[in-house]
């Protein structure tokens, strides 16, 4: 209990901050000159983007450390990152498209954020389906392990796949996207958004940890 | 080069605000999953 | 070592010779795979669409399916009589268990792409016997790829609730990448590009074949263990 209380604070500190980094990057960052203000989406997807990864990431590692150590407070938390990764998963592919209507013209391009966004979702799902489907807790671990791991090697292909499809076929776009060097005040509202981003990833993360470890508490009771 | 800024806050708007009832909606489902014994 | 590779070929074995003897399930791949390629050539305009702009991914479309089909069928047979029970309580390797399923789902999808790749060539008149070599190749990498996973998925699915269903959803992100290397250097091949160009996509097969396969040995274990 006391677990799911330091959650719920952190959720809530990360959620009033959130609205502070939506004050700032709408009303006291530059509006970028060539791609407007769509370019501040930016600012969401972006973080939004670092947060699924990962969450991907830690429930591979999650996975392997189950299966090497069967401890069954790993098999929880990548229950817990996982859901909590679909949920910035959903942020990355409702924004990712209203980014790439107006600066790519098209809502959407095989592009390697877009594409790996995609991607990131279809294996959440996957995963958190498995888990539904199975009953016995010691089997949905060991198959949650699995998949995770998988996953989380597959992200690497994904890129470098990507990577080699726009070599072969440069996309031709309507604006360019942002370049890597920011001018200072950008940079602050993306990191600071980073900061904030994370802060919810673990919040919720603690919270949803803290759930599952309740209901487990709750069916040992009543079995 | 264009002139003026490209008038596409429309979906600036629409992205901020598909974010956040996505984040605070996650966190409300948690909150209220959490009451229930 | 010897025995793993003896073990797994019985295991392969066993499971060729059941779907030998019943044919259903090779039947359902050859009959979809000569109904997709019928299908499409009268659908669509030869002025507008050249066959060899489509070709591609009709052909990893059926040979995708086939895929399915198999993989579907791998571990359910083993729940009959609790099958599987008895494979896992013979004095043999976990990982031979895995390399039977393997081989024999390789067998299964390597003979619906024996047949249906002669007859996408005479369907959509595309020259393939100029590139047979590298075709086959990379028919085999992309076939190897998705197929790995598949029977370490489906050792998982096969004894959960809508099988047929959560196995496809899951392997979604798994097929997507093979296939599409695959279709691209198809199509590559089929237009007369030379070699070099698909050398990116070779290696991202191979690099694929390689990591997922051993992978899928180091988890099998963990799938049928208790």
């Amino acid at each position: 209990m006391k677990l799911l209380k330091t959650g719920r604070w952190i959720t809530a500190v990360g959620l009033a901050l959130l609205a502070g980094v939506y004050v700032r990057a709408l009303a006291f960052t530059p509006v970028e000159r060539f791609q407007g203000p769509a370019q501040k989406i930016f600012y969401v997807h972006v973080p939004a983007a670092w947060c699924a990864m990962l969450a991907m990431g830690l429930v591979g590692i999650g996975g392997i450390l189950y299966l090497l150590l069967k401890d069954p407070r790993f098999d929880r938390f990548g229950e817990a990152s996982a859901e909590v990764g679909t949920a910035f998963s959903m942020v990355m592919l409702t924004t990712g498209p209203i980014w790439a209507k107006p600066i790519w013209g098209t809502w959407w391009t095989w592009d390697a954020r877009l594409t790996l966004t995609l991607f990131l979702f279809l294996l959440f799902l996957g995963y958190l389906l498995l888990r539904g489907a199975v009953t016995d807790p010691g089997l949905r671990a060991r198959y949650s392990a699995v998949v995770g791991i998988c996953g989380l090697v597959l992200l690497p292909f994904i890129h470098l796949s990507v990577y080699f499809f726009r070599t072969l076929h440069p996309e031709p776009i309507v604006l360019k996207p942002s370049a890597p060097s920011l001018p200072g005040p950008m940079l602050i509202t993306l990191l600071f958004s980073f900061g904030v981003f994370t802060l919810l990833y673990v919040g919720f993360v603690v919270q949803r940890y803290a759930l599952a470890e309740l209901r487990e508490q709750a069916e040992a009771a009543h079995a | 080069m264009p002139d003026t800024v490209p008038q596409n806050a429309g979906f600036m708007i629409a992205a901020y605000t598909a974010a956040a009832v996505i984040l605070v909606g996650y966190a409300v489902l948690l909150y209220r999953r959490s009451l229930k014994p | 070592m010897a025995d793993v590779l003896r073990h797994a070929w019985r295991l392969a074995r066993k499971d060729l010779l059941i779907e030998f003897r019943s044919r259903t399930a090779i039947l359902s791949a050859v009959v979809f795979t000569v109904l997709v390629l019928m299908v499409f050539n009268f659908g669509r305009d030869p002025t507008a669409v050249a066959a060899v702009d489509l070709a591609p991914s009709i052909l990893w479309v059926t040979f995708t399916f086939a895929a399915m089909l198999a993989l579907n069928r791998a571990f359910q047979l083993e729940l009959e009589n609790q099958a599987l029970d008895g494979l896992l309580l013979a004095p043999i390797h976990r990982a031979s268990i895995y390399l039977g399923k393997l081989v024999a789902n390789l067998i299964f999808v390597a003979a619906v792409e024996g047949v249906g790749l002669p007859l996408f060539a005479l369907f959509f008149n595309v020259p393939i016997l100029p590139v047979l070599g590298p075709l086959v190749g990379v028919l085999a990498l992309a076939t190897v790829g998705f197929v790995a996973v598949g029977t370490l998925f489906s050792a998982m699915t096969a004894r959960t609730r809508f099988a047929e269903l959560l196995l496809p959803v899951l392997l979604l992100p798994f097929m997507i990448p093979p296939l599409i290397w695959a279709v691209l250097a198809t199509a590559a091949l089929l237009a007369g590009r030379p070699l070099s160009e698909l050398a990116g996509w070779l290696r991202l097969l191979a690099a694929f074949d390689i990591v997922f396969v051993t992978l899928a040995f180091l988890l099998f274990p963990a799938t049928v263990n208790e």
